[in-house]
């Protein structure tokens, strides 16, 4: 594929080029590696933001399942997370078990770790010069900052930052905003690299 | 207890802070579609209302003033829930989070007691208890530092998931009407403009109640929910911290004034004369401040056994001072909390909560 028509609407192809190129990253140690590692990290760090990960060395380890699980983990308790239905205790870290917010956290990490392993492979096996290869990176923020709690966004509680209507309102939309801006990033990088080249 | 949890020196309101600091600036346009992810969850629950009192406070605002001020915090309608089955454990073995410094809000009704942590309220804001045989709703709002008590009859109590003036707007179960928690008064739905029956909420701390009422049973973390308990999202109280001590507002007040700190403590009552403020450091060093509500006398007595105040209506003007410690009414001692005078319902505020609903509110100092 030639750098020319790289960047060019071409919804088939870059659909086709997104694909191939995360199978490329799948197959290569080295950026399945580096995918397996930020999966992990931005996992960890998106549950802890959000509230359901917190260092608890003092607590003996224990573990609760609060009554009828399966009703109780479709709650929400903020625009886009989710109840809690058990509550982990291991002498060292604190998890707060809740599935669908661990599913939406793995999503997020998910493509966040893949937006990253291509970044690695179009810097190692570049298609075209000049890439950016800090939008996946950037793109991966959003999600990090979309944490309720009792009474707001946790965000403007720690930055001290008075709220409008019209900014709760935003910050409803962030989950889904940081997927989508994960979602572009991933064919924009994509299109990046050489996948070809791989198998030449 | 903690001040919320540290890794490594690092807490999560500080990396959210820096991160916050960073994402923040790189975000740029506005949606404007509310309700994006629809609301907590609405369960049908077939319940009573609440009872409704013969009473007047205060009105600075219009219920339409009010609906239009009031805005979503995140969660839904109930998306904070409220604790509908309390569990309950004697003084002697109190739940290892809570430590004797720790804030609890004391209620004392027909001779039965019961202290409510506010490290769990935190996460919960409405108790539907019963208490000395009646049925009474404990709340709290963590943004304006007000823990309140209402008779709910056959009703219960939930939390909407919006703020006025940063504060709780609670909901009735069986009518859907909106209360906020300060006002005490419907302001949409079936009962718009009546009043709730309230019942007296003590702030104090875990060591003075439990002094003072060594009878007390003290609300466990069993609430049937999952949190965090022992970590506030907010700050800390024992000791001050985080947004219970910084000058930062999450949401803009209905009117503002710069008398005292935005979280100065103040003690505040409001009946048919009008609102009062007492600030409680004040209180602390004076021990007893007179001042009038529409040219009625009042006059707040301080409980240094509870760190508490008292406000009493005083309209024949009766002699009250300190004698170091004791409280003489005309010569006679008494109890700071049994002035032979009319005692009015009253709790500890924020003072940029409690003027900006009751902008034309009495300061007594």
């Amino acid at each position: 594929m030639s750098a020319e028509n790289r960047f060019t609407l071409q919804p088939k192809r870059r659909f086709e080029e997104t694909v191939a190129a995360i199978g490329l990253v799948v197959r290569r140690s080295d950026s399945l590696a580096i995918t397996a590692v930020i999966v992990i990290s931005y996992l960890t760090v998106f549950l802890w933001v959000i509230g359901d990960l917190a260092f608890r060395p003092d607590v003996t380890a224990n573990l609760i399942v609060v009554d009828d699980p399966l009703n109780r983990m479709f709650l929400r308790t903020g625009p886009a997370s989710f109840e809690a239905v058990a509550l982990l205790d291991t002498g060292v870290v604190r998890l707060l078990l809740s599935p669908i917010n661990v599913a939406l956290g793995l999503l997020v990490a998910s493509l966040v770790g893949i937006n990253l392993g291509l970044t690695y492979l179009a810097t190692v096996q570049p298609a075209a010069c000049g890439i950016g290869a800090g939008s996946g990176l950037l793109a991966s923020v959003p999600a990090l900052l979309s944490g309720t709690v009792c009474c707001g966004p946790v965000v403007l509680i720690a930055l001290g930052i008075q709220a409008s209507g019209l900014l709760l309102t935003m910050f409803a939309w962030l989950l889904p905003l940081g997927i989508g801006l994960l979602l572009v990033s991933l064919i924009y990088v994509a299109g990046t690299i050489d996948v070809i080249g791989e198998t030449t | 207890m903690r001040d919320g949890q540290q890794i490594n020196g690092l807490s999560r309101r500080h990396v959210i802070r820096t991160a916050g600091s960073v994402g923040l600036a790189a975000l740029a346009g506005c949606l404007n579609r509310s309700d994006a992810f629809g609301r907590g969850a609405d369960e049908d629950t077939s319940v009573g209302e609440p009872p409704i009192a013969d009473r007047s406070l205060p009105e600075e605002y219009t219920t339409d003033e009010l609906e239009d001020a009031s805005l979503s915090g995140g969660p839904g309608q109930d998306g904070i829930p409220a604790i509908d089955e309390p569990q309950f454990i004697s003084a002697e073995t109190p739940p290892t989070n809570l430590a004797d410094g720790d804030p609890v809000f004391g209620v004392e009704l027909n001779g039965e007691s019961k202290a409510y942590p506010q490290y769990i309220l935190v996460w919960h804001e409405v108790v539907n208890d019963r208490l000395g045989g009646e049925s009474v709703a404990v709340t709290y709002c963590p943004l304006t530092g007000t823990a309140q008590g209402f008779s709910r009859g056959d009703g219960e109590f939930g939390v909407s998931g919006r703020l006025i003036n940063s504060n709780l707007v609670m909901f009735d179960r069986g009518t859907e009407t909106w209360w906020p928690q300060i006002l005490a008064r419907g302001i949409r739905g079936p009962h718009e403009g009546a009043y709730l029956e309230e019942v007296q909420v003590t702030w104090t701390t875990w060591e003075r109640w439990r002094k003072q009422h060594p009878e007390t049973v003290v609300l466990t973390e069993e609430t049937g929910h999952i949190r965090d308990y022992g970590a506030d999202p907010y700050g800390g109280y024992n000791p001050r911290s985080g947004y219970y001590e910084n000058e930062n507002t999450l949401f803009s007040p209905l009117a503002t004034d710069d008398r005292f700190p935005a979280k100065e403590v103040v003690v505040g009552a409001r009946n048919a004369d009008g609102s009062m403020a007492v600030p409680k450091a004040t209180l602390r060093e004076r021990v007893v401040v007179d001042g009038t509500m529409s040219d009625v006398p009042y006059v707040t007595v301080y409980d240094e056994k509870l760190d508490t105040g008292y406000v009493y209506r005083n309209p024949d003007t009766e002699s009250v001072e300190s004698d170091g410690g004791d409280i003489t009414v005309d010569g006679d001692e008494y109890d700071a909390d049994a002035l032979p005078l009319e005692r009015e319902i009253a709790f500890d505020a924020m003072w940029f909560a409690w003027y900006g609903y009751y902008p034309s509110t009495e300061v007594h100092e």
